[in-house]
Order: structure tokens, then sequence, then C-alpha cells
């Protein structure tokens, strides 16, 4: 069981379940442990409880049976600890704030003095490549550009713990692609920090992962984990290769059943 | 009848793709300068007809000043009395001014202590809910009574008037934050405040934009409703005071000139408000912005 003993656990679920009051099985005792310096994929169709389960590790939901934590923590206490960072599906930049601005926000919400958040906030922009645009106004921005700044603001405060719901769901198969490729970029760079990203493609997951959790729904249960031992860095031509397509449609037989 | 049936099946995808260049189109001419002049033309035609046809009606007909005065007379008293309207003007602004800034003050201040608490808003909301529906011209002697003719309570009666549009604009705008922004703020461990002045506040500005320009417009009104009922006080009267000083001696060409000073002081007012909430949403609201996104 203990092949990783030696990176620290980031996240622990052990029977992790949650009944809505309705009724609804939104997740069944689900068993995963998580490890400093993985790429996580929960992948399943709409209402498989993988956004359940993202709610619940950042404290937005409560579990209602099995235990839950988060860097040796409860979700809640690891919050306040300030090592996770978050990127939805929507870009939430606001609207009224500068880029650089929007991007150095977790950094104004702790305190941190102007000088110095938007140092940080500038270092993460030339990361995602916005450094031209962090005078702009988001409204100015392009889909992808916008999920870069949103990026850039996650990664700002150093985060150990990356959670990402659905972040490129509402963007085009091309700017998908080069958001995927820079992404893995971004998290080979830090080989500390954990990500736990949530998604619909087969194809995403496969391309970034370094496991891939397959869930089905009602009630929402993990299927399969599957590892994808495919060497980093991953480049455009991984997508093409026959283990690529070979453990795609393992993922795709897992996700059937 | 076959054909009809394909040419239905047609029709909408034809509409699609005919109505967005034409929209765009639409848009560009209405920047540039002739199609200006050709909004502008019309009513400016029309009104110069329909104040020549006045002055000729008037003449023809021999009607008596008093019942209704020419165009011209009311020119000839806005001249011959420019000077006590010009004070009449001037007292109202004051008091407009002072009861709006009050109202806006005020309104956004109270709506973010109801906002701050849910308790707190179970309280209060449905007495302001209560005191809103009080007809103003209701309230206004008691006004009077407790702060004395004047401007005190002119001043008081147009703050009154603009405070409720106020409050309950800023209160939607503050509940009516996007969700997923709220989760953000609450997932970076915001303090309250913080979310209440870097998210809501922020977010309710249409909102309170929109409760700017009621506030605004009412508060002329309240204003000149207040000069109505607690008089001059011993200052000096504004337009509400020189209408029923107007009225009572049958000076009607000086009432149409005071009625028509109250109308422009509250277009003028609201432009100047719409001016501000364009300057302050351009930067990013949808409501308020020029072109479409570079």
């Amino acid at each position: 069981m203990e092949t990783t003993a030696v990176r620290k656990e980031r996240v622990r679920m052990g029977g992790l379940s949650k009944v809505y009051p309705n009724g609804t099985v939104a997740v069944q005792d689900v068993d995963l442990s998580i490890n400093e310096g993985e790429f996580l994929c929960f992948v399943g169709p709409s209402g498989c409880g993988k956004s359940t389960i993202f709610k619940m590790i950042t404290g937005l939901s409560e579990p209602t049976g099995g235990t839950l934590d988060v860097m040796g923590t409860t979700p809640k206490q690891a919050r306040k600890q300030s090592d996770t960072a978050f990127v939805f599906q929507d870009h939430t930049l606001l609207p009224w704030s500068s880029v650089i601005d929007n991007v150095a926000l977790p950094l104004a919400l702790r305190g941190v003095s102007r000088k110095e958040r938007l140092l940080e906030a500038e270092r993460v922009l030339e990361l995602v490549g916005l450094k031209d645009y962090m005078k702009s106004m988001p409204r100015q921005l392009s889909g992808g550009m916008k999920m870069r700044a949103s990026i850039a603001r996650a990664l700002v405060s150093k985060p150990k713990l990356l959670l990402m719901d659905e972040p490129f769901g509402a963007l085009d198969e091309i700017t998908r692609q080069t958001l995927q490729f820079e992404l893995l970029d971004l998290w080979s760079r830090d080989q500390e920090m954990t990500v736990l990203f949530v998604t619909h493609n087969v194809f995403e997951a496969v391309f970034l992962s370094t496991r891939v959790a397959v869930m089905t729904p009602s009630p929402g249960k993990i299927a399969a984990v599957i590892d994808v031992p495919v060497p980093f860095p991953r480049n455009e031509s991984f997508r093409t290769t026959p283990e690529f397509g070979q453990i795609v449609r393992t993922v795709s037989d897992a996700l059937k059943h | 009848m076959r054909e009809e049936i394909v040419k239905g099946a047609a029709n909408p995808s034809r509409y699609l793709s005919e109505t967005k260049p034409r929209v765009v189109s639409e848009r560009k001419s209405y920047n540039s300068r002739p199609a200006w002049l050709k909004t502008a033309l019309p009513p400016l035609v029309a009104f110069v007809i329909f104040i020549g046809g006045w002055e000729l009606v008037c003449r023809l007909a021999d009607i008596k000043p008093f019942l209704l005065p020419k165009p011209s007379d009311i020119v000839q008293a806005v001249i011959e009395n420019g000077a006590n309207l010009w004070v009449s003007v001037y007292t109202t602004i004051m008091e407009a001014v002072l009861g709006f800034l009050l109202s806006v003050v005020l309104g956004v201040g109270f709506a973010i202590i109801l906002a701050s608490s849910k308790f707190v808003e179970r309280i209060v909301y449905p007495y302001a809910i209560i005191m809103q529906t009080i007809p103003i011209v209701a309230i206004a002697p008691i006004i009077v009574i407790w702060f004395g003719a004047g401007i005190n309570a002119i001043v008081i009666i147009a703050f009154l008037i603009g405070f409720f549009p106020m409050l309950s604009n800023t209160l939607v705008g503050l509940h009516s934050t996007d969700q997923n922004m709220k989760n953000l703020f609450y997932l970076y461990n915001a303090s309250p405040l913080q979310s209440m002045f870097r998210l809501r506040l922020p977010s309710a500005l249409p909102y309170i934009v929109a409760g700017l320009k009621i506030s605004c417009t009412l508060a002329v009104i309240g204003a000149i409703v207040g000069e109505y009922i607690a008089g001059i006080g011993g200052g000096q009267g504004g337009l509400g005071y020189a209408i029923t000083v107007a009225a009572s001696r049958l000076q009607t060409a000086y009432l149409f000139a005071c009625g028509l000073s109250a109308s422009v002081l509250g277009i003028a007012f609201f432009l100047l408000v719409n001016a501000f909430s364009k300057w302050m949403l351009s930067s990013w609201h949808e409501s308020e912005m020029k072109s479409s996104d570079g």
C-alpha cells in the first residue's frame, strides 16, 4: 500500500460520502489518496459527483459520511493556511479591476503590502505570458487570456494544492490544447505542487495527469484509478502516440461501467 | 403549400444571418454625426412648429395672458424677473443637491449595514418599505413642525423622497453578487469587510447608479414640494415658493417660466448624474459600454 511513503500525502478520502437533503447520493464511499507533486484528474460525465468532491475538498460543502483530510487537516483549516488555490470554469475576474490587480487579489485579501503583491503578480503574469496585458481590463481579454489570468491568480500565492474545476470547459479546442500544455509547463516548474483537476474530457485527463480517477454517476463512485505512466515533459506529439490512444481507451472503457 | 413550408423552415436561419450585420451597421451610424443630427432634427422641427403655433393661436384668438400666456410673454417674464428667477432656481438647486447627497450617503450607508446582517435586515427592511409608501406630501407638514419652516425642512423632504430608492436599489445590488465570485472570496478567506468593499459594493454599482438616476430627479421634486409647504422661513424662496406666489397673483407667464425652469433643472440634474454614472461604469459594465470589445 505505502508505495510512495516518501512523498507527503496531500488529500486523503476514506469512505467519503455526500447525500443531499433530498436523498440524492452524490458521492458514495470514495477512497483515494493523493500525494505531493501529483497531477490527478477526476473524469466523468455530469452528475458523477466530481464537482461535489471538489466542493468538499475546498470546504464549500460538508461531507455526510467518511473522512476527508486536506493537507493533513480538515478542509476548512487547510483553506485557512492559504496553501490552497482555486480555478473555476468561470474565470471569476473582477470586471472593475485591472488584470494585475485581479491576479494580486489573493495576496491583497491576506494583507500583503501593495508593492510586494504587485511584484508577485508581475512574476506570475510573466509565467502565463500576460505581462503585456497587466494594465488591461478583463473585458479586453479573450477567453483564453482570461483563463490564463485566472490561473495566474491561483499561482500568485505559491499554493501547495491547486484545485481546478473544469477550467478549460468553456474554451475552444485549440485554446484548450494550448492551455493544457502551458498548465503542464507551470506545474513542472514546481515539483511540490499537487494539482487536482476536474474534467469531463477524457483526452484532456489523459494528456495532463499522472493518474486519472474515473467516476461514474448515480451514485457517484470511483470506477477505476488509472495510472498514466508517461514521463514529463509531454508535448503535442504525445496526443498522437499509440500509448495515448490506449490509455484513452482504458479510461473510456472504465467510464462505461 | 409545400413551398410555403419550405420558406417557413428557411426563414429562421435567414433571419439570423441577416440581422447580425444589420445591428452592427446601425450601431456605427449612430456614432457618426449625420445620424445624430437625424435624431435631433425631427423633435427640433416639432418644437419650432409647436411654439409657433402656440404663439399664432394666442394672437389670433386673442386669449387673455393670465389664462394662457404666449411664448413671447413667457420670455418677457423671464427677462423682467431674471434676477428673482435666478435666486429661486439657485435656492432650489442648493436644497435639491443637499437633499440628494444626503439620500445617497445615508441610502448607501444604511444598505451596507442592512446587507451586512441578515438579522438586522429582517427587522428593519419591512418598516423601510412601509415608510416608502407614505406619501411625502402627507408627512411634510410634520417635518416643518419638527424642523421649522425653511431650508432645513426642505432639505429633509428632498432627502426623504430620494432616500428609499437609493436604499432599496443598493440593497438589491448588494444581494445580487455573482455566486462564483462570492465563493472565490470565501475560499481565499476574505473577511466580511473585504467582501463588502472589494466585491459586493463594486458589483452593486450598476444598481446604485440606477438609484442615483431615480433619486436625483426625485430630489428636485422633493425640494419644490418642500418649498410649497415649508415656504421660505426667513431665507430666500425657491422655485416652489415662487410658483405659489406667482399663482396667487395670477402672474401666469411667470408661473410658466418657473415651471419650465423647474423641468430644465430636473433634466440638467439628471443629465449630470447620467454623465457621472457613465464615467463610473464605462470601464467595465455592459450597460454603459460605448463600443463592443476590442
